[in-house]
């Protein structure tokens, strides 16, 4: 019970200290308009916080609490005063005695290791350089400013720089009383020559700050989270070594990178055009040309260009893209091609199913209840859905009965397909379904309906081909044993058997992306505006034409951005392989890969330069947000 | 052509054209079965005990009684959750709470500030700082985490250039295997995404409202709280559960952070090295899965109108 009673306060204590910062803040500038005093108290009190918590983080100095805890009330006391004085002299007494008191303060607290031996020369170079900066500034604001508080300022700054921190450190205590008695002075004549300010100038901090303070902890955190650690790890691409030793090599991990056989193997390309997915490709795309010119010329929902681009040919079209694809990455081998292939297999599929599913969804019973089920998968972690995935995968030996749901189905299949009659049976009612295709693409035929002349006859390929297996060469998860020669189940290695263990992880990426894709799809196609549909109808246009001519169209701009988002997420793929394979069995990716050097085996320069390469990976899509944003907002 | 019943009996054609007209809603329906049954099967699976598991698929649960096993049990659930045997999941899933309400609490009134500062309030430089803040949007997270552990670990310094003394910026706080560094991470990877889509949503309120209630004398704190706040309630939903879920599902950022402090732990984490055992535990899985998923589950079907809101406005709007 414990245990929760500690997450609750962590909870509680955590949102409250946020809260209670950020709106304190808020509250306190308030006070700048008509309750100066307290505001300049508050502002002085932080100021004083924050010079000696500096020190203090640094182990500067000997008994810090006590010590910071006088500086913080010293810095009160000042600005109360300068809140409250507004004749000349007094305040440059207030300023002088408080930079005194806290100079003085800081110089008997500071621990000897950072006694400066004062050097008369620097410390005049840092005082010139200090006056130099403060009479440009003076310069560049046209002489409107009050020079002394600016003078002051650049030379207290000037001061501390080349009388103290140029310095080495093995002065005297004289010395560090010295210069940190001089450095409060400068400071001290600074604050106490800045003009109490007007009505209107402070009205102008109350509501002029307000940008800062509501912009602040935003900027803040992504400062800190987001633009310093990518400079950061830019630069460690550069280095080798230890954590804790790093020395600049240059670009020895990027030729590392790349000269690794397991991050990019290019040996077996050749083998790309021997491969049946190739030629599977090739004929698909030949077939898909065909068909489309063909339909093009007869009917009249050519693009103006002779082909005829509808359902059954954009399908043809994606499939040969796909086959071809795969092709290229099941020989193109090592972590930056299984990379490309997670990103081409995932964009492509998760785009056509959720668009397919978004299309046949619109306006069916039931919508509502498909859609929310084909999209639950979004709302599961990456590790619950590998682990799920797993069991849909298990192979187990052939003496067991299988227990993932895809070996059963493939080791059926091929019980089936060693069956004489079962074949039969299996292929006659495949052959009844392709003569309803075929049917069906007659009547599309005589009604001049392309879509589904050409969508049947691309659904009939794939069955007939699974008819041919079953008569012909046999299909399925049986295999005869090397041992004795019987025929056994031969279930497949989901996970295990190289390069395809690559997409059966990606399918699992695909089944929660797709209803991402659906989702925004069926967004953009319900906002596509109704009496253009109604318009395209009156003029006789078919559903398939409506679709392919308006719909896409005006939907156009969401596929770019569904594509563009997915690209980012599937490149920095981790979870996935991490949980499912960890990478063996050529399965690795390059977040993966960053993770095991980087925090594995503690190899920060090579794990940072390979964070870069996944950076450079979607340094595009970035250009191109930018362009895009600069287009809508600056016009 | 259309497929109305009529009372006398139709040609055998059309009817056959009819049904194949049906196919598209027939191919939704077999697409939606095949997207559920992942899941289905692993609720099926987490209910059966380890030898029901082993011996057959989870479709032949209703045979377990006939073989012996007991089903449906809750025999996996008692034991994922007990300290025993995962080092402890229930401890987990109160890590994962902690990280998920903080961490999706603290970037909603971060970024809504930040996406009003960014709406309404005019400063020199407006448009570029939030151009340059949105297109952090698509930084991978893999850039920031060796020196953010860096930095949980041992602090910030900074050598200053010329004379060569180095500086503490961030002193050690040993936050490197805690929670809070978990928070703070999450916090800074949210926000350019929070920005993005509140401000799309605050930026389009009605001009007047503002200035009316500038005329009244408000100031920019009073608006947001009094107008913009009340007025927001959907896109503040719309964040708060998809972040609640990218928090509570995440994996890279705790596991880095957190690494070997195992009281620390989110349940994700807690679950997916359970999975790296390949071991004797792991019918255990279907219920480790099972657990770290219902809370998701639950809130998305609670609140799925606001989830899908919230993503389609990161969208389509673009």
């Amino acid at each position: 019970m414990s245990r929760v009673a500690a997450t609750i306060l962590g909870i509680v204590v955590a949102i409250g200290l946020s809260a209670i910062v950020f709106i304190g803040i808020n509250k306190l500038f308030d006070l700048a308009e008509k309750r100066f005093a307290i505001f300049n108290a508050a502002i002085g009190g932080a100021a004083s916080l924050v010079i000696f918590g500096l020190l203090w983080g640094n182990r500067l100095i000997v008994s810090p609490l006590l010590v910071t805890l006088i500086a913080a009330v010293v810095g009160v006391a000042v600005g109360l005063g300068l809140g409250l004085v507004r004749h000349r002299w007094a305040r440059l007494g207030i300023g002088l005695a408080g930079g005194l008191t806290l100079g003085l303060l800081a110089g008997s607290a500071l621990r000897s290791v950072v006694w400066p031996s004062i050097e008369p020369l620097a410390a005049l170079l840092g005082l010139a350089a200090g006056a130099a900066v403060a009479a440009i500034s003076w310069q560049v604001a046209r002489r409107e400013t009050a020079l002394v508080p600016l003078l002051s300022f650049w030379l207290a700054t000037g001061w501390l720089f080349g009388g103290w921190l140029a310095a080495d450190f093995d002065g005297s205590k004289a010395e560090v009383l010295l210069a940190s008695a001089i450095f409060g002075l400068l400071a001290g004549i600074w604050v106490g020559t800045v003009p109490y300010p007007s009505g209107e100038t402070r009205g102008g901090i109350a509501a002029g700050s307000r940008k800062y303070i509501f912009l602040a902890p935003a900027l803040l955190f992504i400062t800190a989270t987001l633009v310093v650690p990518l400079a950061r790890t830019i630069w460690l691409g550069f280095l080798s070594g230890t954590p804790r030793n790093l020395a600049w090599t240059g670009l020895t991990n990027y030729r590392d990178i790349f000269t690794d056989p397991g991050i990019l193997d290019l040996s077996e390309w050749t083998l790309i055009f021997s491969s049946r997915l190739f030629w599977a490709a090739v004929i698909l795309a030949v077939i898909a040309i065909g068909l489309g010119v063909w339909l093009g010329r007869s009917g009249g929902s050519g693009l103006g260009t002779g082909f005829s681009l509808n359902a059954g040919t954009a399908m043809l079209i994606g499939s040969a893209v796909v086959l071809f694809g795969f092709a290229v990455f099941s020989f193109i081998r090592g972590t930056i091609p299984n990379n490309l292939w997670w990103i081409f297999a995932v964009t492509i599929f998760s785009m056509a199913t959720g668009l397919a599913i978004a299309v046949l969804a619109d306006r069916a019973k039931g919508e509502n209840v498909a859609k929310s089920l084909i999209f639950l998968p979004m709302a599961i972690s990456f590790v619950g859905a590998s682990i799920i995935w797993r069991f849909m995968y298990v192979a187990r030996p052939p003496q067991n009965d299988q227990t993932g749901v895809i070996n059963t189905l493939w080791v059926q299949i091929g019980v089936w397909s060693q069956s004489e009659t079962a074949s039969a049976t299996i292929s006659a009612i495949l052959g009844l379904i392709v003569v309803g295709l075929g049917y069906l693409a007659w009547r599309g035929w005589q009604a001049g309906n392309n879509a589904v002349l050409s969508g049947s006859v691309v659904l009939a390929i794939p069955l007939v081909w699974i008819m041919y297996r079953f008569l012909g060469p046999g299909i399925g998860g049986v295999a005869p044993s090397p041992v004795t020669g019987e025929p056994i189940a031969d279930p497949i290695l989901f996970l295990t058997q190289s390069p395809w263990n690559n997409w059966w992880m990606m399918v699992v990426f695909i089944w929660i992306q797709t209803g991402f894709a659906m989702i925004i799809f069926s967004a953009a196609i319900k906002s596509v505006p109704e009496d253009l549909l109604e318009a395209a109808r009156i003029d006789g246009a078919t559903e398939s034409q409506t679709f392919w001519r308006i719909t896409v169209p005006q939907i156009g701009p969401t596929i770019g951005v569904v594509a563009t988002t997915l690209i980012v997420t599937v490149l920095k793929v981790f979870d996935i392989p991490k949980v499912m394979t960890n990478g063996n069995f050529d399965t690795q990716v390059l977040a993966n890969e960053m993770w095991q050097r980087a925090f594995t085996e503690l190899n920060f320069g090579l794990g940072s330069a390979l964070a870069v390469v996944i950076f450079l990976g979607v340094l595009p899509i970035i250009f191109l947000n930018i362009r895009r944003m600069q287009r809508e907002r600056l016009g | 052509m259309t497929a109305t019943t009529t009372a006398g009996r139709r040609p055998l054609g059309p009817r056959i054209y009819g049904f194949l007209r049906s196919i598209p809603t027939w191919v939704l329906w077999i697409l939606v079965v095949l997207w559920t049954i992942p899941t289905f099967g692993l609720l099926v699976n987490s209910l059966r005990t380890r030898d029901a598991q082993r011996t057959s698929g989870w479709w032949l649960a209703w045979q377990d009684g006939a073989n012996g096993f007991d089903f449906p049990t809750l025999q996996n659930y008692e034991a994922v959750l007990g300290a025993e045997a995962t080092g402890g999941l229930a401890n987990g899933l109160l890590n994962s709470a902690s990280i998920a309400i903080v961490a999706t609490i603290i970037p909603i009134a971060i970024a809504a500030f930040a996406a009003y500062a960014f709406a309404w309030i005019d400063f020199r430089g407006r448009e570029w700082l939030f151009i340059g803040t949105i297109a952090l949007l698509a930084v991978p997270t893999q850039v920031s985490l060796i020196p953010l552990l860096q930095a949980y670990s041992s602090g910030v310094r900074m050598t200053i250039p010329i004379i060569e003394k180095t500086v503490t910026i961030i002193p050690d706080m040993g936050l490197a295997g805690t929670i809070p560094a978990v928070w703070l991470t999450h916090t800074g990877f949210a926000l350019p995404f929070a920005i993005f889509l509140l401000h799309n949503y605050i930026a389009g309120l009605p001009k007047d409202l503002f200035e009316s209630a500038r005329i009244d004398g408000a100031d920019h704190f009073k608006i947001f709280w009094k107008l913009v706040v009340p007025l927001s309630i959907p896109v503040l939903a719309a964040f708060a559960i998809f972040q609640f879920l990218w928090t509570w599902n995440d994996y890279l950022i705790a596991l880095t952070m957190i690494g070997g402090n195992r009281v620390a732990l989110p349940a994700t984490v807690v679950v997916a090295s359970l999975a790296g055992e390949f071991g004797l535990r792991e019918h255990l899985l279907t219920a480790g899965a099972f657990v770290i998923t219902v809370v998701p589950l639950v809130v998305f079907f609670a609140l799925q109108r606001f989830f899908v809101r919230g993503i389609t406005a990161g969208s389509v709007k673009g």
